[in-house]
């Protein structure tokens, strides 16, 4: 049990008698109650991977997006309270548009990770604001640095990953990710593993209703600008997986 | 709390003994993070050890850092809850270059140490804010004093040290190296290097990697702000492992 925060726990702004902050934490929650994002960090770029929970058969397919652009060479990828995460992304858009105003140069992954960190952090210092209920994975590839991929939590810590995963299934995910050779892997053998590690590993089909797979990439092949993964390759990387689980039987 | 009575929940709120409970709470917090920082002042260098932990195997090592530079000679390490690490960084580097601008020098870390006190202070009079759970330790070399180490807390209390312990092994870490001043406080460059870590060795009872620690040092012959790199930590932990036998 994470420890009982009745008292401590109303407002950002107050710490519990061991030095923690509860409305903090509970924002972790919220993101852990959204189904789970993988992000990938392989040889030649970045792949996004969303595992989209099908709430009602009238929703068109392909809405209700959890990856989004910034500039043409960053991608972002949610879990969490979405309507937090658009704000934060239209918030990264905006620095980015400043950045190139300012110095008529596309913004650095870094740049932008810093900037959006301090934005976070921003909302866990007051008490008449609540924290960001959203993660954030951004990734993007360059020529001569190669791929980064960075995750934001809701406590504002960003760090640089290999191979990332937030919302309820991190757990399985990240122990699945741990198992891979990121270093050696292209983007279209990524597309593939993530498929997997959602359609197996973190979706249950019992308890949950149907899932639709939102993937997007950043990389050598995409020639840096972030797309979404074409249809194709993503029903491919299904089909695979139904393979391999027909092989295991 | 029942022994604290209600008034622990806001800054605001003095306890009947005047203690504020919320900041003394910010202290635990820097404790919470489980990091220790060992500052050291020499005759002509100044020496701070941190200890870098990276818990996940998929986080890459080079983007855990507690190590910031602040001015090209003015280094700051932080210790404590690293998601307010980057606003207070922010801040020290705008103070900083406001400064510069206004007067045309580098700013004394003792003038940035007593801002960034005021600042934190601030933070501990309104309602609406929370101080930083932070320990703030800056260090640099100054034109005119030589070789400057300070530390600001979430109190916003700030002084100038010979040496210093910070985090979670602070009273272990300051007896130790009170012990070792006490017989000699003008060290050499190599003498605060090793003193530095062979003490946050000897308090965290490990020998450690050179990637399990960051080390920075700042001297008179070279005043740039930089962060050790793993080859050169290598060297200086085979160094105190050979004069320790």
């Amino acid at each position: 049990m994470s420890g009982i925060g009745t008292g401590y726990d109303l407002y950002p702004t107050t710490f519990s008698p061991d030095g923690r902050i509860f409305q903090v934490e509970y924002a972790h929650k919220a993101v852990e109650n959204s189904s789970t994002a993988i992000g990938l960090c392989c040889k030649d770029g970045v792949v996004f991977g969303v595992e989209k929970i099908i709430l009602s058969k009238m929703l068109v397919e392909g809405t209700n997006r959890r990856v989004f652009s910034v500039g043409e060479h960053i991608g972002i990828a949610t879990a969490g309270l979405t309507a937090d995460g658009r704000r934060i992304v239209q918030n990264a858009r905006q620095e980015a548009k400043n950045y190139e105003n300012f110095t008529s140069d596309i913004i650095p992954i870094h740049v932008l990770t810093e900037r959006l960190s301090i934005y976070v952090q921003v909302f866990t210092l007051y008490n008449y604001i609540r924290p960001f209920g959203c993660s954030l994975m951004i990734g993007s590839y360059d020529e001569e640095k190669g791929p980064s991929l960075y995750c934001i939590e809701p406590d504002s810590v960003a760090l640089g990953f290999y191979g990332c995963a937030i919302g309820k299934g991190k757990q399985e995910a990240k122990t699945e990710i741990s198992k891979l050779k990121l270093s050696e892997m292209t983007c279209k053998d990524a597309v593939k593993e993530i498929a997997k590690i959602l359609i197996k590993t973190v979706h249950d089909e019992t308890k949950e209703k149907e899932m639709e797979l939102e993937m997007s990439w950043v990389c050598k092949e995409t020639k840096g600008k972030h797309k979404l993964v074409p249809k194709k390759l993503i029903e491919e990387a299904v089909e695979w997986v139904k393979g391999q689980e027909n092989e295991e039987d | 709390m029942s022994s604290t009575g209600g008034y622990d929940r806001h800054i605001t709120i003095f306890s009947p003994e005047g203690r504020l409970y919320q900041v003394e709470y910010a202290f635990k917090a820097i404790r919470l993070a489980g990091v220790t920082t060992i500052g050291v002042r020499g005759s002509d260098s100044v020496c701070v050890v941190t200890q870098k932990k990276v818990t996940d195997k998929l986080i890459v090592p080079s983007t855990v850092t507690s190590m910031f530079r602040i001015t090209n000679t003015i280094g700051c390490c932080l210790t404590g809850r690293r998601s307010d690490m980057l606003l207070i960084v922010q801040r020290l580097r705008h103070v900083a270059q406001e400064f510069e601008f206004k007067y045309g020098f580098v700013i004394p870390v003792s003038y940035l140490s007593q801002r960034i006190g005021d600042l934190s202070q601030l933070r501990t009079q309104y309602a609406f804010q929370r101080p930083a759970a932070l320990s703030i330790v800056l260090f640099g070399i100054d034109e005119e004093y030589g070789p400057q180490l300070f530390r600001c807390d979430p109190a916003g209390y700030q002084v100038g040290y010979k040496a210093l312990c910070t985090g979670q092994k602070e009273q272990e870490g300051t007896n130790s190296l009170e012990k070792k001043i006490k017989q000699k406080s003008d060290l050499t460059t190599k003498e605060t290097i090793e003193l530095a870590i062979s003490t946050l060795q000897r308090v965290l009872n490990t020998d450690f990697k050179p990637d399990e620690i960051e080390v920075s040092l700042v001297t008179t012959e070279n005043p740039k702000f930089k962060v050790l790199q793993d080859l050169e930590v290598e060297e200086i932990l085979n160094e105190i492992a050979e004069n320790e036998f």
